[in-house]
């Protein structure tokens, strides 16, 4: 293994040296091409899509997901031809959030469009879009937003370590204008943003007639018809190379939401084994196949928690490339928690893929955490306190003694009582 | 907010149980929504219909448009009065003929729904009749479609009453204690946090409804006599507790590696294109700065 990761990062650090030495025209080591996606035509053409960027670690063409911290714990971004599966929080209040921040970026990049629901009709989907943050405006607000909440606890806490209040909560990487936009979640997209954009929608209701009976042993029709339009969509487009296109190329997003549950017609949500319990793997892996040779992303909300199966959650996540979840505090205990006081919810970054590499992208920091301020969705690292044993002195945290009655009953007999221990 | 439920719209889950039974309240709510001018649909599968207009009086049961499918669920006796397609038929009926006004549609109940016909087929009626009006774009109130549906949870697993409380907009829980029904009310409105309530209430015999204050509280049962809590702080030699005094100087106390509070608040006001910490280091007699390579002069 270590053999294998030393090999992997001196091709790289070659590869960088001769990127280095090209430039400088010192040596005889011309670079063939750019290092674009297997998607692209080879050739030593120069593809450029507005919105894409190739990345730096495997040389796969990345989208944007629409939130930059996202993209910066997924390795750069959505790589294109893959699928980002979002499992959705109980009361679906957040995934729909990270949904539409994925469309707006397609609309704010030029990209089309093809939204797939059950649940609401796409052109009312497209018209709840967040607004973009023109980019002047959108680095003093969130530097604003980040000053703010660090300021008026740090004062309290940190009185040895003082030094540590410089450093930020959560990397974020430069945001040049072209590749990834903070949204305002309380402003809609301007209308005219959506006239000018391209998208499809694919709403079942009006695709379906009720009365189709359902074979066993194969694709839930609603299912079926998904797949149909989305092949139709990239073959007539071009996305996948078979009808040249005449025009500026260009990339497809694709959003679906709600996947799997009953509104599909599928019955994963209702019964632990019923007759069309492969229909939801089945439909990723022809979905995958279709991605995999076309210009697309995907983005797909499921509502794992009504899954009755837990092994068709694993073969779920099998089949996607990327998966987070994410869980609210709304309704848990969690929510009267101090420790959690700041934020909305966790985020779990249950998988990321290893596209044509040995290792993948992962970040250092896996408690993740998220909150939707009156504005902007971030998500941040979870500043747990230490553990809070019984020889632990804290001064006048009264609350915190309140919180430890609900770390369970490992803790030890000190740490439950209302006295707490002052040095 | 018990009274208030048909106004939001939408698919009204009521979940009762063998303890806390919910046909009455149904039968309340449907008698509110006819008192208040609504048309009220009734799919009656589960019980008769003389059973169910048993206790309104003559005005509602007038009102009522009942549609019966307990005295022949599955249509043997193939008169033209039978609605073709089932209940799921007669559901999407109502909804295409509906005049301008709010309609309610009461089902009684979705068990029995649930159990004939397949779920998938059943949620997908449901939003559909539920989120007509919300087509044109405005939610205007002449259109407004409330659904209200039975269901008794104990006949079903957590699957599909998982599927249904998420198509629903309002969730009403039956339960109660000694005597004293409450319903647990969870609302979820799209895009909003999900509030939740509990309300007491009772029903009279004539199906009006009766909200009332909880039972009275209890007083929280003492810890157990027996052993009295023992306080290990009590015959110390130390001290464990500071005074507020005592605190106070502690947290006057200038620490050793400290500097003073307008060089930190200096240091700490973030410069431009600064986001990093920083490192002084003042080299001393030993440091070598020379920059170059001291491998550069050997003869290889």
């Amino acid at each position: 293994m270590a053999a294998v990761a030393t090999c992997g990062s001196g091709a790289g650090s070659t590869g960088s040296a001769v990127a280095t030495a090209s430039k400088s025209n010192v040596t005889s080591f011309q670079r063939k091409g750019p290092r674009a996606s297997g998607t692209n035509d080879s050739g030593p053409r120069l593809v450029s899509i507005a919105g894409t960027r190739p990345s730096v670690r495997n040389g796969q063409l990345l989208v944007s997901t629409g939130l930059p911290a996202l993209d910066q714990l997924l390795g750069g971004g959505l790589a294109i031809g893959t699928v980002l599966l979002i499992e959705e929080d109980k009361y679906n209040i957040y995934s729909p959030l990270l949904f539409k921040c994925f469309l707006a970026e397609g609309i704010v990049n030029g990209h089309s469009l093809l939204v797939a629901s059950a649940k609401e009709d796409p052109a009312n989907i497209l018209q709840d879009l967040p607004a973009p943050l023109l980019d002047d405006n959108s680095k003093k607000e969130f530097d604003e937003d980040v000053y703010n909440h660090k300021t008026p606890e740090s004062n309290i806490k940190m009185k040895i370590a003082w030094r540590y209040q410089l450093l930020p909560k959560m990397e974020i990487g430069p945001v040049s204008s072209r590749f990834g936009h903070y949204y305002d979640a309380s402003k809609r997209i301007p209308q005219e943003l959506i006239e000018a954009s391209n998208w499809h929608g694919f709403f079942l209701p009006e695709k379906i007639s009720s009365t189709l009976k359902v074979e066993p042993c194969s694709l839930t029709p609603g299912y079926i018809k998904l797949l149909q339009f989305i092949q139709n969509i990239i073959y007539e487009e071009g996305f996948d190379g078979s009808n040249p296109q005449k025009k500026q190329r260009n990339v497809l997003r694709i959003g679906i939401q709600n996947l799997g549950s009953p509104l599909w017609g599928d019955d994963i949500c209702c019964v632990e084994n019923g007759s069309n319990s492969h229909s939801l793997t089945k439909f990723l892996y022809v979905l995958r196949g279709l991605l995999r040779t076309s210009l697309s992303a995907c983005i797909i909300t499921m509502p794992t928690h009504l899954i009755q199966n837990k092994a068709i959650i694993a073969r779920v996540t099998n089949l996607s490339d990327i998966v987070i979840g994410l869980e609210s505090f709304i309704g848990s205990e969690r929510e009267t928690n101090p420790l959690y006081k700041d934020y909305h919810g966790l985020i779990h970054i249950r998988q990321i893929p290893r596209l044509n590499n040995l290792i993948c992208d992962e970040s250092d920091v896996k408690d993740l955490a998220f909150k939707l301020k009156r504005k902007l969705f971030t998500i941040e690292r979870l500043h747990l306190p230490p553990d809070l044993s019984d020889t632990v002195s804290r001064s006048s945290k009264q609350d915190l003694a309140g919180s430890t009655k609900r770390l369970g009953p490992g803790c030890g007999m000190m740490a439950g009582g209302k006295k707490h221990l002052d040095f | 907010m018990l009274d208030s439920l048909l106004s939001l719209g939408g698919l009204v889950l009521l979940r009762d149980s063998v303890e806390w039974e919910g046909r009455s309240l149904l039968k309340a709510l449907v008698k509110k929504s006819a008192l208040c001018g609504e048309q009220v649909h009734i799919l009656g599968c589960e019980v008769s219909e003389e059973e169910f207009r048993e206790g309104f009086d003559s005005d509602i049961n007038n009102r009522l448009v009942y549609h019966d499918f307990f005295r022949d669920p599955l249509n043997w006796s193939k008169t033209e009065e039978a609605l073709p397609g089932g209940p799921l038929g007669a559901l999407r009926a109502i909804c295409k003929r509906t005049d301008p006004g709010p309609v309610t549609i009461a089902l009684d109940s979705l068990s029995w729904l649930l159990l004939h016909l397949p779920c998938t087929t059943v949620c997908q009626a449901l939003h559909a009749v539920s989120h007509q009006d919300s087509c044109p774009g405005d939610s205007s109130p002449a259109g407004k479609v409330s659904v209200l549906g039975l269901l008794h949870e104990e006949l079903h697993g957590p699957g599909p009453v998982g599927a249904l409380s998420s198509l629903a907009q309002t969730e009403v829980t039956l339960g109660g204690t000694k005597g004293q029904a409450s319903a647990h009310i969870l609302c979820r409105r799209p895009r909003q946090r999900p509030t939740d309530q509990t309300q007491w209430f009772s029903i009279l015999p004539d199906f009006s409804l009766d909200l009332q204050e909880g039972p009275s509280v209890e007083s929280q049962p003492c810890s157990d006599p027996h052993i009295p809590p023992v306080d290990p702080t009590t015959h110390l030699t130390f001290n464990l507790q500071l005074s507020k005094k005592e605190r106070e100087a502690r947290d006057s106390l200038i620490l050793p590696f400290q500097f003073s509070s307008e060089k930190q608040q200096a240091l700490l006001r973030p410069r431009p294109g600064q986001a990093t910490s920083h490192i002084f280091y003042e080299p001393d007699a030993y440091d070598d700065l020379d920059q170059e390579d001291p491998d550069d002069d050997l003869d290889i």
